[in-house]
């Protein structure tokens, strides 16, 4: 127990170093790209002298780099998360509008994504042989090949739901992953023993190469949430879909800095945070197994 | 899943043949990238233009031969930086360890929590979007190879410890020999396939990235082609259906990506 609190807490403390350190870069991209600074409304020539020099100062205020990022982190703390240069609005309203789209989207496409990674590594174990390896192997090539804009287009010429995109670019890495992870399993000496003596099929992959196979697939169920949000950018850009990934390439394309960093710290958060929990309950699961 | 080693060889030699047609685009080309033929925007394939021309009158044949010459050179090109980046912290961190190499780690570690797709476009956000085409397709390039190391360090990190604690190295040590000559002599001959390893599965990963970048029009910018900004064609389906060769791109990625699939070398060869 004592173990498991400790564990939670390096985790824990993990979350909040990246989420700092990430926000801090974020905060030095934005400080130091090209065109920083620069505010059009100084060209106006309806403003005074005194009120170009108010902008000038006000933009002075915040050159040091600690200092704007310290008064972000402030604000942030507050739910303040700045306002996004392009569509003039708060950022934290854009990101309440269209988180839970992504949220859903994501959560439906991992299901989808997991259901038939997992059931056709099972189905490759049980029935051993060149024909389900190939087809399997070409089926995952062929999806790894595309980029996922690619596949995004195909989805909008069919008209399928975008969760299903996602799941389509996350599939073939899982597959493979765990595919391979089976493999391993089964060549242990433990399952060969069990495999000698007669132990059925059902029974070994539930008794041996699942308790193998449990916390590398923890580990794995994080890292795809990071890829699966990842996909989400090209293909609800591509499928015109409101959701975070649209906003994040709705920002890029605008160098709309603040409202890409802070996409890029919200899903960062999201990620990691994932990641931990699923590393965390792996490594639960291997010392209770 | 290891492929076998004719296929290997196969994919090795469409993958050869590619790369060579596409070095050879400015003596195949019939026609500059760049050049305008206003009086036959969107022609379907014929003579004068074997892919048809697209909306802007330009040869796509032509286009698609150059655009494969930047696709194609600058991702290995990428890789390699990357994995150089990977050999060196990786080595560093391996052999020196302590804090170095724990600092080292941490970073890599830092830099593979992040949402990779969501930092690239941050940071090619924070580059001027309207730059001269050259220098669009350095400074996405240069983002991939600098974003791609951490993947590759911590294989590279792994080899280098177990070199570290190997005989053959306390032998070199115990004869007298120079940490140089160390490096030169034993460590970088023994980490070697284990970089190259590291830089094929590099090549098809950026060829991706860039692929997915420009088509969201964040990657190499026009008039320089490239397989990614090529493939935004394919968002029309009015133009997919009255040229089919607007597909080319998207096909002649699929094969080079998968060749590099065939010809990753097999897991139990690296060991």
């Amino acid at each position: 127990m004592k173990k498991a609190l400790r564990m939670f807490f390096r985790k824990a403390v993990w979350l909040a170093f990246v989420t700092l350190v990430s926000g801090l870069l974020g905060a030095t991209l934005v400080r130091f790209a090209p065109g920083y600074g620069v505010d059009e409304r100084e060209l106006d020539p309806r403003l005074s002298q005194a009120s170009v020099e108010a902008l000038r100062s006000q933009h002075q205020q915040s050159a040091n780099l600690l200092s704007y990022y310290g008064k972000y982190l402030a604000a942030a703390a507050r739910g303040d998360l700045g306002t996004s240069e392009s569509t003039r609005r708060p950022i934290s309203e854009l990101i309440h509008e269209r988180f839970p789209f992504t949220a859903r989207t994501v959560f439906l496409a991992m299901v989808c994504a997991w259901s038939l990674a997992l059931g056709l590594a099972i189905l490759g174990q049980i029935f051993r042989g060149w024909v389900f390896e190939v087809s399997s192997t070409l089926l995952s090539g062929f999806l790894l090949a595309l980029p996922s804009t690619v596949i995004a287009l195909l989805f909008v010429y069919f008209r399928a739901p975008v969760f299903l995109a996602i799941a389509c670019v996350t599939f073939p890495k899982l597959f493979r992953f765990i595919h391979n992870l089976f493999v391993q399993a089964y060549a242990q000496p433990h399952v060969l023993a069990a495999r000698a003596r007669g132990i059925g099929p059902i029974r070994i992959f539930l008794r041996h190469v699942l308790s193998f196979a449990t916390p590398p697939l923890f580990a794995l169920a994080g890292i795809s949430l990071s890829l699966a949000f990842g996909a989400a950018i090209p293909i609800e850009a591509l499928t015109d879909s409101p959701g975070i990934g649209q906003l994040a390439w709705y920002a890029a394309i605008n160098r709309d800095l603040p409202l890409v960093v802070n996409l890029t710290l919200l899903v960062t958060l999201v990620t990691v945070a994932g990641n931990s929990l699923a590393d965390y309950s792996g490594r639960l699961t291997a010392r209770a197994s | 899943m290891s492929s076998p080693k004719s296929l290997r060889l196969a994919a090795a030699i469409i993958l050869s043949a590619i790369f060579l047609i596409a070095l050879a685009a400015g003596f195949v080309a019939p026609y500059s990238y760049a050049k305008q033929f206003r009086d036959a925007p969107l022609a379907t394939p014929s003579g004068a233009h074997l892919f048809g021309t697209d909306a802007l009158g330009r040869d796509e044949f032509s286009r698609l031969l150059y655009g494969s010459r930047v696709s194609l050179l600058l991702a290995p090109t990428a890789a390699l930086l990357s994995t150089c980046i990977a050999g060196v912290l990786g080595g560093v961190a391996g052999f020196r360890g302590g804090w170095w190499g724990k600092a080292i780690l941490a970073s890599a570690d830092l830099l593979m929590a992040l949402p990779v797709l969501f930092v690239l476009i941050a940071l090619r956000a924070a580059l001027p979007l309207d730059v001269a085409p050259f220098i669009s397709t350095m400074a996405t390039f240069l983002i991939l190879s600098l974003l791609g190391w951490p993947s590759s360090l911590r294989v590279v990190w792994a080899a280098a410890r177990n070199i570290r604690n190997s005989d053959f190295l306390l032998l070199a040590r115990s004869n007298g020999s120079s940490p140089t000559r160390i490096i030169l002599r034993q460590v970088l001959p023994n980490l070697r396939p284990v970089l190259a390893a590291q830089f094929w599965v590099t090549i098809p990963v950026f060829i991706l990235a860039e692929a997915t970048l420009s088509m969201l029009g964040l990657g190499v910018m026009e008039p320089l082609p490239s397989w990614g900004n090529l493939m935004r064609g394919l968002e029309n389906s009015s133009v997919l259906h009255a040229n089919p060769w607007t597909i080319a791109p998207l096909v002649l990625l699929i094969i080079v990506v998968s060749c590099f699939q065939f010809i990753l070398p097999a897991r139990e060869d690296l060991s």
